[in-house]
Order: structure tokens, then C-alpha cells, then sequence
């Protein structure tokens, strides 16, 4: 059957299929404005960028937000001006619009992500756990320059993807990619070190209270303000690094459970290949 | 040209990624090239997301001391909405990747070949 069609047929095929699904991609090119006309001022967007969610909802509440003829967004929300260093107590004090909708306006789906990341990490070590488990022997044996250089550069890192997190509310970055920093200083430890093995209770016992954390932070907005994962604390100045409430805590927990689970990934992916 | 550029270069480009990637599912029958080729429509499409978003003269949606967001009221900015569903995205395809790869490991082990057509044959 398939195994006698030549090669050659099998290819045109393929890219026959390709060019079909490219073909429909430009009929959406045909549909779709050009991108000096794509305007954020039609959107949902918007009032995130404005930070004035809140009154949208309540002009949605009423009923003069959207009309039959399904004009949009109305334009003529009131606006008050966001000042960088100056403006304070705004609706949400993030001076990184994206942190903004992904931790506070769309939290829960942040939730969601880290369980999806948590799922994967564990199919991961419940796929590559049991067997019993050799630490693979390197061939050339990582010299001192390898060694010293990965532990010193190690804590650099781990200073860094700790300063990515912190700071998610204000520049670009956040907990997933401060996390990735931090398991990434954990594989040069891999490479510098023969045998290197991280302390796998400490890893587990970080990933747990992490994920705790960001559901305790969100059942304290539960039951101290209207919603779950709501803000609960002062939103500050905008561009301070004390502002935007709680989005730094949940960054915290986020960047400290996705460094434990990424090394805890690596450390399972690291198997033995039976090479001598 | 510049304008043909600005307009479209993204666009093309996360449509050829996506043909790659697809090219590469469709001709390989090695399960590693395999979830290469997933990682790289995973890309494309990422990108094409954030692409329709974005129009040359738009600025990052960051507030900082010199980027006003928000000017005569017109918001100038780059669409975040969609890059910060991208950020979930890329979250979830690593995650999907590192699944996939270790099952890889499995099948590797088992099989002794990574091969789809020579495990399908050493099954019977």
C-alpha cells in the first residue's frame, strides 16, 4: 500500500497539501485589513490599555454599550490620562499592559496555564521515572573552568531570572520566562558537573507551595473582594516597583514554580543512553 | 516595496512557517523530525497571532517614562491582547513538547527505533 508509492510521489503530495492550506491562508489575507489599518481603538483592547475595564462593564451593564447594528465599541468612553511616575490608583497599577490582562483581568487563565504546565511536567516524570536510573557518564570529563565557570555563572542566573520576575509588572518578561532563566542555570550545573543531581525533595516541596500560593492568593481575593483571583492590595503608583497590588506575589509563586518544574523536567530528561 | 514590506513581511513569513512545519509532519517518518516540524507550525502560528495585531507605526504596550500609550485619546499601541494569549501559547507548547519528546524516549526504548513505518511492521 503506502509503503510501495515512490518517495517522490509521496513529496509532491505533501506539498499539494501545503499549497491547499496555503491557498487559504491568502484567502484570509483577502478578508483581513492591512496592518497600517489595524486599529487597537475598535477593540477590547482598548479599555486594557486605558485601565477602565470596570467602567466598560457597567456601560455594557446598561445597555448602551453595544447597539443592534453592531457597531463595536463606542469611542466616546470618558478618559482620564495615564501619566508614567505620576498617575496612582488606577484600576490596575501595571505599567506592562500584557502582565496586566495575562495576572489580573485574565488571571483565571493564567491558573489554568500553570495546571497545563504542572500536567506536563508530571506525564513527563511519570513517563521517564522507574527505571532504575544511571547518571550518564560524559566522555571528556567537564574540565575546572567548566566547573568553577557554571557555578559562578550559576548565581548570575538565578539573580537574573529572580530580577526577570520581580519586575514582570514593569518591563517586558514575567514569572514563565524568569522561571525558564532560573532552569536554565540549573542545566549548565548539568553540564559543568559530573553527576550533578538536583535535590529532588526541595524541588517538589518548591513546585507544591508555589501553586499553593497562587490559589490562596486567589481565594483571598475571593473572600476579601468580589471575585476570585481579585486584587486586593493598593495598586500604588504607576511605574513604581511596589505597585499593581498583587501581580508581583503571583509572579513570584508563578517564576518559582515554573523554575522547579522546568529543572525537574530536565533532571528526567537527562537518561542514560548506555554508551560506553 | 517598503510598504509591501511593512504590511506583509510577518504575515508571509508565519504562513511559510507553518507550510515548513506542515511539509516536515507530512514527509518525515521520523517521530523526533515530527515534533520538530509541530514546534515549528507551533511558531508560525504564534507569530501570524501576534502579527494581526500589530501595525508599523504602533508602539510596545508598555507604559514607561518616554511611551505614551494613549494619545488624544487614540490608543497607538500594539494590540496586547493577543500577545498576552501567545504568552499562554508558548507556555503550553513547550509543555506539549517536553511530553511529547519524553514519550519519544519510551518508544525509543522499546522499539529500538524511532521509525513510525519500522514500528509499525515490528508490532505484527
Amino acid at each position: 500500500m503506502m509503503s510501495d508509492t515512490p518517495e517522490m510521489v509521496k513529496k509532491v503530495f505533501a506539498i499539494f497539501v501545503v499549497g491547499i492550506l496555503i491557498i487559504g491562508f491568502f484567502m484570509v489575507f483577502t478578508q483581513m485589513p492591512k496592518g497600517n489599518e489595524v486599529n487597537v481603538n475598535n477593540t477590547v483592547s482598548r479599555f486594557y490599555v486605558m485601565k477602565d475595564v470596570d467602567h466598560a462593564t457597567q456601560m455594557l451593564d446598561k445597555g448602551t454599550y453595544f447597539n443592534k447594528d453592531m457597531v463595536p465599541l463606542r469611542n466616546d468612553v470618558p478618559y482620564t490620562p495615564i501619566t508614567f511616575g505620576k498617575s496612582s490608583n488606577l484600576e490596575d497599577g501595571a505599567a506592562n499592559v500584557v502582565t496586566s490582562i495575562v495576572v489580573d483581568y485574565r488571571g483565571f487563565d493564567t491558573l489554568g496555564e500553570v495546571t497545563v504546565l504542572f500536567l506536563a511536567a508530571s506525564g513527563v516524570m511519570l513517563v521517564l521515572h522507574g527505571e532504575k536510573r544511571k547518571i550518564p557518564k560524559k566522555k571528556i570529563a567537564p574540565s575546572e573552568i567548566m566547573y568553577v565557570g557554571t557555578r559562578i555563572a550559576f548565581a548570575v542566573i538565578f539573580l537574573f531570572g529572580i530580577y526577570v520576575f520581580i519586575h514582570g509588572h514593569l518591563t517586558p518578561g514575567g514569572g514563565f520566562p524568569g522561571g525558564a532563566i532560573i532552569a536554565s542555570g540549573i542545566l549548565g550545573l548539568f553540564l559543568g558537573r559530573q553527576g550533578y543531581s538536583p535535590n529532588k525533595a526541595g524541588l517538589t516541596v518548591f513546585e507544591s507551595l508555589s501553586g499553593m500560593a497562587y490559589v490562596i492568593i486567589g481565594i483571598i481575593g475571593l473572600v476579601g473582594e468580589k471575585s476570585f483571583l481579585a486584587n486586593f492590595l493598593p495598586t500604588g503608583t504607576i511605574g513604581d516597583l511596589f505597585s499593581a497590588g498583587f501581580i508581583a506575589l503571583i509572579y513570584i509563586a508563578i517564576g518559582m514554580k515554573v523554575g522547579s518544574e522546568l529543572s525537574a523536567v530536565t533532571n528526567a530528561m537527562i537518561v542514560d543512553t548506555e554508551e560506553d | 516595496m517598503v510598504d509591501f514590506l511593512q504590511n506583509w513581511v510577518y504575515l508571509t513569513g508565519a504562513m511559510a512557517l507553518v507550510g515548513i512545519g506542515l511539509y516536515i509532519v507530512l514527509t518525515n517518518t521520523n517521530i523526533f523530525r515530527i515534533i520538530v516540524g509541530l514546534n515549528i507550525i507551533d511558531s508560525g502560528t504564534n507569530l501570524f497571532i501576534v502579527t494581526i495585531a500589530w501595525h508599523p507605526k504602533s508602539v510596545m504596550p508598555i507604559y514607561t517614562a518616554t511611551n505614551n500609550l494613549v494619545v488624544n485619546g487614540h490608543v497607538i499601541s500594539a494590540d496586547p491582547l493577543p500577545q498576552s494569549l501567545v504568552l499562554t501559547a508558548i507556555v503550553i507548547g513547550l509543555g506539549t513538547t517536553a511530553l511529547a519528546l519524553a514519550i519519544a524516549v519510551k518508544i525509543y526504548q522499546k522499539y529500538g527505533t524511532l521509525d513510525v513505518r519500522k514500528i509499525k511492521e515490528g508490532d505484527r
